[in-house]
């Protein structure tokens, strides 16, 4: 087992190294960029951007020869002071500053700065995370256990009214598109009847900025008060986000549920006179629960990536919405740190998918 | 044109001897398409500790004649529509899902075709024989679990203390329908269904199953009903037969009569297409046509479409096994028809006893 960990864990260092080849073309395809998103400020001179630009490799110029060099000095294999992928001490550049390597690229743990708001992007990453931790790991926890107990209820009763309603509604909101969906709930609970919060984190006028150094401090006098403030903001975005992926994931654990229980083993373990209740949730289930297992784990690297959607409707400022402001401000650094960190948590999700599946189902072995 | 005539209705318990009584069973599936009687009117008995095969090919009602008697059949789309299944002393069809569930696995015991599916594949092999033993005995789970490495042991496999432990995918197609046989002798059983117990074995595996079950069934005394296709195994493990055709019994004896001196022309065709070695090189015998579409059954006898010897009855009138003279064979050949006065045969052809043999594994 831990021979195979070790292999699947190198082979997810050429995997990212892929990704983030990848990410970057298509960042680079798109039109604007730093130079441009510069050109907006007029306090800024034009010494002044040319000076940022070779700090961090980057070109106005477009040709692949320029594309490659601000790559190769994100990753950190090529230096922008001396122009080479040799450093300043004369080593190759993507070895260890202490073996005489450079120390700008990721491979220094370098991620750069954000052009837009100026701050190191793994400062601004962390100060987002935990918003988003909050809200998806809610979500997502709440979202999985009703689809379980939904789907393995439809399937037990299946064709019932029960499971016709399930099915129903499932697809109702799984076709609803979420910034509607989420738009009508603001609507509805917060414009019309004014019972909950239409956005954000905290209220305001009450609260400091969450995950400030004030805030803490605040919610260290009223704790009580801090969580129930959160959690009225919590109620309408992660409604929405359960809404829209419980349909899906429903359909999926009565799908898997259905066909586990149509299996052989499940009429032995009636033959051998077993009550109901044992056939379904040791028999069936247990099976039921091994493709949902990997589906679950697949849908875990949400919880760090956020919800693009449904943080942009809710104002809530977490790693989605600092994706979607990236975006738009062309912020290179910022979405390549966001895109590499997420498509690690991905592959390692994958990786802990796989482990996961072995411990819950015997048949599986790995040496 | 239907022909009514007054059937010796069996009324109440059946005599003490006898372990297994359908009378009359009808086991019909509401499909899209309409309904399919896949069960339609069968009657058997079983005495305690006797054998009894049932032959028949696909579709035609022999499994589902056994789930029948486990009600493991699914309702609906299943529909046990009327009959009785009296075993010792109880009918099955009017207990309550729950006293249905303590003779499931306890009184009777079955053993399914598929031994690479019917196992859970998440649980070792222990906790699945275990499991049956905790719920119908008082054992802890501690003795359930000696009793499964005996019932292990009994079966034939060896290093039972090793393989309890294991799951499954670790065990071969043979020594999972041991572990299949074992979990249904743990219980100690009055009746053991046995449905094509080695169709899905090789063939070599197929004789020592088959060996297996007879041995076991000598020892334990319990009563066999064997679920096959193959009269091979027919004539090697059991001393009565019953014929199955389009969810009817055709034809019924003992293994000797049956395959010897088969009466109903399936019976015979059946036989006959057995491939032998004096045969060689000529074509093998084939009953011809098909099955009969079970939304479009045939007017009369159900086999008359594909029967060689048909005359003007079998047309008209449809033969009940209920109603044949010598009360064994469903045919107008053997019991007059409505409106004659003798029927055309008194006793089936006689045969070599060739290809009988043949057909068993050797």
């Amino acid at each position: 087992m831990s021979k195979f960990i070790i292999r699947r864990a190198l082979g997810l260092i050429p995997l990212l190294f892929g990704i983030v080849i990848i990410s970057f073309v298509l960042m680079k395809a798109a039109p604007g960029g730093p130079a441009q998103q510069f050109q907006r400020n007029p306090r800024v001179t034009q010494t002044q951007i040319d000076e940022w630009l070779k700090r961090w490799c980057l070109s106005a110029d477009a040709s692949p020869a320029a594309a490659v060099k601000e790559f190769a000095g994100w990753f950190g294999i090529y230096n922008c002071n001396t122009e080479s992928i040799f450093s300043e001490k004369g080593g190759l550049n993507f070895l260890p500053s202490s073996l005489g390597g450079g120390g700008n690229g990721i491979i220094h743990g370098d991620f750069g700065y954000s052009i837009d708001a100026g701050r190191p992007v793994l400062e601004m990453i962390t100060e987002r995370m935990p918003a988003t931790l909050m809200l998806t790991s809610i979500a997502l926890i709440l979202w999985v256990s009703i689809a379980i107990l939904l789907g393995v209820v439809a399937a037990i009763k299946r064709y019932s009214f029960f499971d016709q309603a399930v099915t129903f509604f499932s697809y109702v909101f799984y076709s609803l598109p979420i910034f509607w969906l989420g738009l009508m709930m603001i609507f509805l609970f917060a414009v019309t009847l004014r019972i909950l919060p239409p956005q954000g984190i905290v209220t305001p006028r009450a609260w400091p900025p969450f995950n400030t150094d004030v805030y803490w401090a605040a919610f260290g006098r009223n704790p009580i008060g801090a969580i129930i403030d959160i959690g009225r903001h919590l109620i309408l975005p992660v409604t929405v986000l359960v809404l829209a992926n419980v349909a899906g994931d429903s359909r999926f654990v009565r799908a898997s549920m259905l066909d586990a229980l149509n299996q052989d083993f499940v009429r032995t373990a009636r033959a051998k006179g077993l009550p109901n209740r044992t056939v379904v949730m040791k028999h069936a289930f247990r099976n039921a629960m091994l493709p949902v297992v990997t589906n679950v784990a697949l849908e875990i690297p949400f919880l760090f990536s956020g919800a693009i959607v449904t943080e942009t409707i809710f104002s809530w400022t977490g790693m989605g919405l600092l994706f979607i402001d990236g975006v738009g401000a062309r912020d290179y650094f910022l979405l390549m740190g966001i895109l590499l960190i997420t498509s690690a948590i991905i592959v390692i999700f994958n990786l802990v998918a796989d482990v996961v599946y072995a411990v819950v189902d015997p048949r599986i072995r790995y040496d | 044109m239907t022909l009514t005539v007054e059937r010796a209705t069996n009324v109440g318990p059946p005599a003490a001897d006898v372990l297994l009584d359908v009378r009359d069973l009808r086991t019909y599936f509401h499909v899209m398409d309409g309904l399919v009687k896949a069960v339609d009117g069968v009657s058997f008995t079983i005495k305690r500790g006797e054998t009894l095969g049932i032959v028949g090919e696909s579709g035609c009602g022999k499994s589902v004649t056994s789930l029948s008697i486990m009600r493991l059949l699914d309702i609906p789309p299943g529909e046990i529509a009327s009959g009785e299944i009296w075993l010792d002393g109880q009918d099955l069809l009017t207990l309550s899902p729950e006293e249905m569930r303590e003779v499931r696995g306890n009184d009777v015991a079955m053993i399914f075709q598929e031994p690479m599916t019917s196992l859970n594949p998440v649980f070792t092999v222990g906790d699945q024989i275990t499991e049956a033993v905790v719920q119908h005995t008082r054992m802890s789970k501690k003795e359930a679990w000696n009793k499964a490495i005996e019932s292990l042991r009994l079966v034939g496999i060896s290093n039972p203390e090793r393989r309890v432990k294991q799951y499954p995918h670790e065990l071969s197609g043979g020594m999972r329908q041991r572990v299949m046989i074992a979990m249904a002798l743990s219980c100690d059983p009055k009746l053991l269904i046995a449905d094509e117990p080695t169709t899905a074995l090789d063939v070599t595996i197929q004789a020592q199953i088959l060996e297996l079950i007879r041995k076991i069934q000598d020892e334990t005394d319990s009563a066999l009903m064997l679920i096959t296709h193959d009269l091979g195994v027919v004539a090697e493990m059991v001393e009565d037969v019953a014929v199955m055709y389009a969810g009817r019994i055709v034809e019924r004896g003992t293994v000797e009569d049956v395959l010897v001196r088969p009466k109903h022309p399936y019976t015979e065709g059946l036989l006959t297409s057995i491939p032998s070695k004096g045969m060689r090189g000529s074509r093998l015998n084939v009953i011809k046509g098909t099955v009969p579409n079970p939304f479009n059954m045939p007017k009369g006898c159900n086999f008359a479409p594909r029967c060689p010897y048909r005359f003007e009855p079998c047309g008209a009138y449809d033969p009940r096994i209920e109603d044949a003279h010598p009360p064994d064979v469903a045919c107008w050949l053997y019991t007059p028809a409505p409106g004659q006065t003798s029927a055309p045969r008194q006793s089936g052809p006689e045969r070599q006893a060739g290809p009988m043999t043949t057909g068993a594994p050797t």
